[in-house]
């Protein structure tokens, strides 16, 4: 975790030198700051005590819904979406932190119901549950966030012990609407999604080079990967990150500038501390001290690997684009926040494990 | 929270199961992770296949992302006159250049709307030239020309705007004296597509503007120059990055063209062309054309209506089209490709052919009646006068047609033989003179086989029969008989010099530096004409008389010609269907050592005296340099 911390911090410092005139360090710096806002939030999750909040997990969920609702009405439009509340010179974006918010109250009404799990009574209604704030989420727009917010369902769902049959289902009724939304309607001149959601959706699935917009950004992005080579370009050689080929190199494609600079080495050791940071929260949920903070604990988990398998996809031209930031590499204030707490939560389910279960 | 359950115990082993433990809940966090490793071995492969296998054909795209290939136009070379005054030089400006490979997708159509509408082309024509480049996608494409200071600045200005976009320096052909010697001077280009592999095998990369038509066609090799390339690093909105220029190499300018041209002559028959044309009302054009004798270096040469060569380089696309749909057709050089009936400037040919025939004696006097009967057909004289009996010379001088009417039916009457055609084909009728411009015109010398030919179709055989009327016809210069002015001038010159010279107007090629590379002065080859010096001797007398004795045609334009100067000369008024005859003026000075010839033609001008005499007279004056008030203004004669 700290190795990937470093890592970005010196990745975002060294692509983006020269983006914001007479001062290199402007990414640098804010980042630093959000990791040690970051650091005092996650101690302080460690310490909280989970299964308190499960008592509050209605007040949690309409607090969650009226947060998401007030960006609509009082938040900054940047590129065409609404996301984020301004909060002096910060930006806040609440569905970032609604994504811990929702796996606690997901995770608290699934163990009150946990006589009932399996039926498709229940499934339906933490379908619901989820549903609504993935709904307002998507509206902002912001797909991907909306996305995680039904893999945390589907995470907690899953480990607390809902049928295959259901997913199956789900999978079904997922991929018809999928179908229906991006080659049907928009063939029908329906447009329910953005024509950029649609585009950067279905441009990795064409060919190299496609002639999108979004085929450029991907282009562009595998064309940095590749052009790592073994061992990479170094921190000067990286020219598609340095010369502004590759847009969003400090956000959404920061993992295309780590490969280029460090080349697959780099690449490949950033993968497995991946690996390394998901095979600790999976067996930190083997041991949760109570079926509560197993959820939650499964939920940061997948979300965590959602995120990065996504992300990491995206820039090697494996997933569509869809704007979902990498865990602890990419750029921001408010997944850097809420990741850093989401971890601080992990390791608090940590130390109130069951005893005699030592982690290795 | 009493009512939270606690799960049972996992063991330290979460795929195991034990007594306590759910097992289902061990299995499916089991699960979880599983898939969540999977996933990110998937990444690590691709990961490989990316950088390890594929990593070099990346790493060259990379590089053809950073690095950028500019070229820098080369200056081309001027064009001067036979002194040094430039007739056609260069002035910088911007074009606007598009990298169709870095316009892509939606961004392409995007960002050419937002071109066009700060262009003010129409979004179409941008498309259609962005798509006309996808074949070569690292060349730019030029998509507007020559564009304002303002709108360079606001488009340097906003690059990120405007990706794939670019200025590119360039150079404008610039023509310092405006319309003078439009009409040889020729245009800039893009190379026609039906010779593209002919200039690709000359280092063109197919984008170069190149001359077209006259002298810029002619003389391109000269002219280009080697074009500058720089291998520059640039960042995505094409902006230069620090490290900069990664390999240069300078452009060389290319080389001057001096034409032989002599600008005080040019402009001097321009003037005296259009002020003739201005003066015949029914006149529809003019054409003139000075030389050097003894050389055949044009002097001067000069074509009504004209047209401004500026606008082949900066004007509207809506300018050009007029210039083309223009139905006096100004871009006409109707020197070169003006072909006219001769009428009686053709008498010289026809006397030397008699001369040297023995179809008559030099000094045989011949009665020139109003009218004679030949063939059971009346040939009148030029308005019906009678000159009495004239020799050969007094014949040219008062141009008397039923004398060489005459000498035409003898001509006839030799059968299969041809005696003026042979003689006329020697002074160079029929046939290109081989002047150094694109696309000149051979006239028309009528024979007996072409007669036979160019009637093939005709239901009528009599029309494919040689006629006494065609040899009586051609004779003096009418019939199916089609000259240009320079064949016109080229002949006299044979008459004055007793060779026909080539025409040239390249005259020396100079490299930057003032340094002649190459000089074409007495390169061109000169044909003898047939005729015998005798026969020569008796025409250059009659050419004399007429431009300076009382009762020669054209006495009362060149008799006050200071001696030094004095001109010989002929009339002609040539006929033609559908309007006033054409007015012609051939004539060379001095008479006894020919420094220059001057052709004229006044189209619906009248007679020979009255419009075309007049502009030879001050052709001839301003070559020579002597003072144009002493030309007569003309009388009505033929």
């Amino acid at each position: 975790m700290a190795a990937i911390t470093a890592l970005s911090l010196y990745v975002i410092d060294a692509s983006t030198a020269e983006d914001v005139a007479g001062r290199p360090n402007f990414f640098f710096d804010r980042q630093a700051l959000y990791v040690a806002g970051g650091v005092i939030l996650a101690i302080g999750a460690m310490a909280l005590d989970l299964r308190r909040l499960a008592t509050w997990a209605w007040a949690l969920w309409g607090g969650l819904l009226g947060a998401l609702v007030v960006v609509f009405v009082v938040g900054g439009a940047v590129r065409g979406t609404s996301r984020w509340i301004e909060i002096g010179s910060f930006n806040l974006q609440p569905s970032e932190f609604g994504k811990i918010v929702l796996m606690i109250v997901l995770a608290a009404l699934l163990v009150e119901r946990l006589d009932r799990v399996g039926t498709p009574r229940l499934s339906l209604f933490m379908l619901g549950v989820a549903g609504v704030p993935a709904l307002v989420v998507f509206l902002q727009p912001d797909l991907g966030t909306a996305m995680v917010y039904m893999i945390i369902l589907a995470a907690i769902l899953f480990v607390g012990g809902t049928p295959w049959t259901h997913f199956a289902a789900a999978g079904a009724a997922i991929a018809a609407v999928a179908i229906t939304l991006l080659f049907v309607l928009p063939s029908q001149n329906v447009d329910v999604l953005q024509p950029y959601q649609v585009e950067r959706l279905t441009a990795f699935a064409t060919a190299d080079r496609d002639a999108s917009d979004a085929g450029y950004q991907l282009d562009q992005s595998t064309t940095a990967v590749g052009s790592g080579g073994a061992l990479g370009k170094g921190p000067d050689g990286a020219t598609q990150s340095i010369n502004d080929f590759l847009p969003e190199h400090h956000t959404d494609f920061v993992f295309a500038v780590t490969a280029e600079m460090f080349g697959f080495v780099g690449g490949a050791a950033l993968i497995l501390l991946y690996a390394v940071v998901v095979w600790r929260g999976v067996r930190i949920a083997a041991r949760a001290a109570t079926m509560f903070e197993v959820l939650v604990a499964s939920a940061i988990v997948a979300m965590l690997a959602f995120q990065a398998s996504v992300n990491i996809g995206m820039t090697v031209g494996l997933m569509p684009i869809t704007g979902l930031p990498l865990p602890l590499m990419s750029f921001g204030g408010s997944h850097t926040l809420a990741t850093f707490a989401a971890l601080g939560l992990l390791m608090g389910i940590y130390m109130r494990r069951r005893p005699g279960t030592p982690l290795s | 929270m009493t009512t939270v359950p606690q799960p049972a115990a996992p063991r330290q082993d979460s795929g195991g199961g034990g007594p306590t433990i759910n097992q289902s809940l061990a299995f499916r966090i089991a699960v979880l992770a599983g898939i969540v490793l999977v996933a990110l071995a998937i990444l690590l492969v691709r990961l490989w296949f990316l950088q390890v296998v594929g990593g070099e054909q990346y790493e060259q795209r990379a590089e053809v992302n950073r690095l950028r290939e500019v070229v820098t136009e080369a200056q081309r070379g001027t064009i001067t006159d036979r002194n040094g005054v430039v007739l056609v030089g260069n002035v910088p400006a911007t074009n606007v250049v598009a990298r169709p490979r870095e316009l892509v997708g939606a961004r392409r159509d995007e960002v050419l709307g937002r071109l066009a509408r700060r262009l003010h082309i129409p979004l179409k024509d941008l498309q259609t030239k962005v798509e006309g480049g996808e074949n070569t996608p690292f060349q730019s494409v030029v998509l507007a020309e020559n564009v304002d200071p303002r709108t360079a600045l606001y488009l340097s200005e906003r690059r990120r705007q405007f990706p794939g976009i670019g200025l590119r320096e360039t150079f404008l052909r610039d023509y310092p004296q405006g319309r003078v010697a439009a009409h040889v001077l020729g245009s800039l280009g893009p190379i026609p597509a039906e010779r593209a592999d002919a200039y690709e095998d000359q280092g063109y990369t197919g984008a170069e503007r190149v001359g077209i038509g006259g002298i810029e066609g002619s003389y391109e090799e000269w002219l280009r120059g080697t074009p500058g390339r720089v291998e520059v690093e640039v960042d995505a909105t094409g902006e230069l990055v620090g490290r900069g220029v990664v390999a240069s190499e300078a452009p060389v300018a290319g080389n001057d063209v001096e034409l032989t041209i002599d600008f005080k002559a040019q402009t001097a028959l321009e003037l005296a062309l259009r002020t003739q044309v201005a003066r015949h009302g029914f006149s529809t054009g003019a054409a003139g054309v000075a030389l050097d004798p003894r050389n055949g270096e044009v002097l001067a040469i000069a074509s009504v209506p004209d047209f401004d060569p500026a606008t082949f380089s900066d004007g509207t696309p809506r300018e050009v089209q007029a210039l083309l749909a223009d139905e006096r057709r100004p871009l006409l050089n109707r020197v070169v490709d003006g072909q006219y009936p001769a009428g009686s400037t053709f008498k010289p040919i026809t006397a030397a052919a008699a001369l040297d025939g023995d179809f008559v004696e030099a000094d045989e006097p011949v009665d020139s009646p109003p009218e004679i009967e030949l063939y059971d057909q009346i040939f009148p004289n030029f308005e019906r006068v009678s000159h009495g009996p004239v020799t050969m010379p007094v014949a040219l001088q008062v141009s008397s047609d039923t004398y060489f009417y005459r000498l035409g039916a003898k001509f006839f009457e030799t059968g299969a033989r041809q005696p003026l055609q042979d003689m006329a084909r020697t002074f160079g009728f029929g046939r290109k003179t081989g002047i150094d411009l694109p696309g000149e015109a051979k006239g028309l010398l009528p024979t007996v086989r072409w007669k036979k030919r160019a009637f093939k179709d005709s239901p009528f055989q009599l029309d494919r029969v040689w006629k006494p009327g065609d040899s009586i016809n051609l004779s003096v210069g009418q019939g199916n008989l089609l000259v240009t002015p320079l064949q016109m001038a080229v002949s006299y010159a044979g008459v004055a010099t007793g060779k026909v010279p080539t025409p040239a107007l390249g005259r020396r090629v100079v490299d930057r530096s003032g340094e002649a590379l190459r000089s074409f002065a007495g390169v061109q080859s000169a044909r003898p004409v047939a005729a015998s010096a005798a026969a020569l001797e008796t025409i250059r007398e009659g050419l004399r008389l007429a431009a300076n004795e009382h009762g020669g045609t054209s006495a009362s334009v060149f008799s006050s010609v200071p001696g030094q100067f004095t001109v010989a000369g002929k009339t002609g008024t040539a006929e033609q269907l559908g309007g006033e005859d054409h007015s012609w003026y051939v004539g060379y000075a001095p008479a006894d050592n020919p420094r220059v010839v001057v052709a004229v033609i006044i189209e619906r001008g009248g007679t020979g005296a009255s419009a075309a005499a007049p502009a030879v007279c001050e052709g001839i004056a301003a070559a020579l340099r002597y003072d144009a008030s002493n030309c007569g203004s003309g009388a009505q004669s033929n």
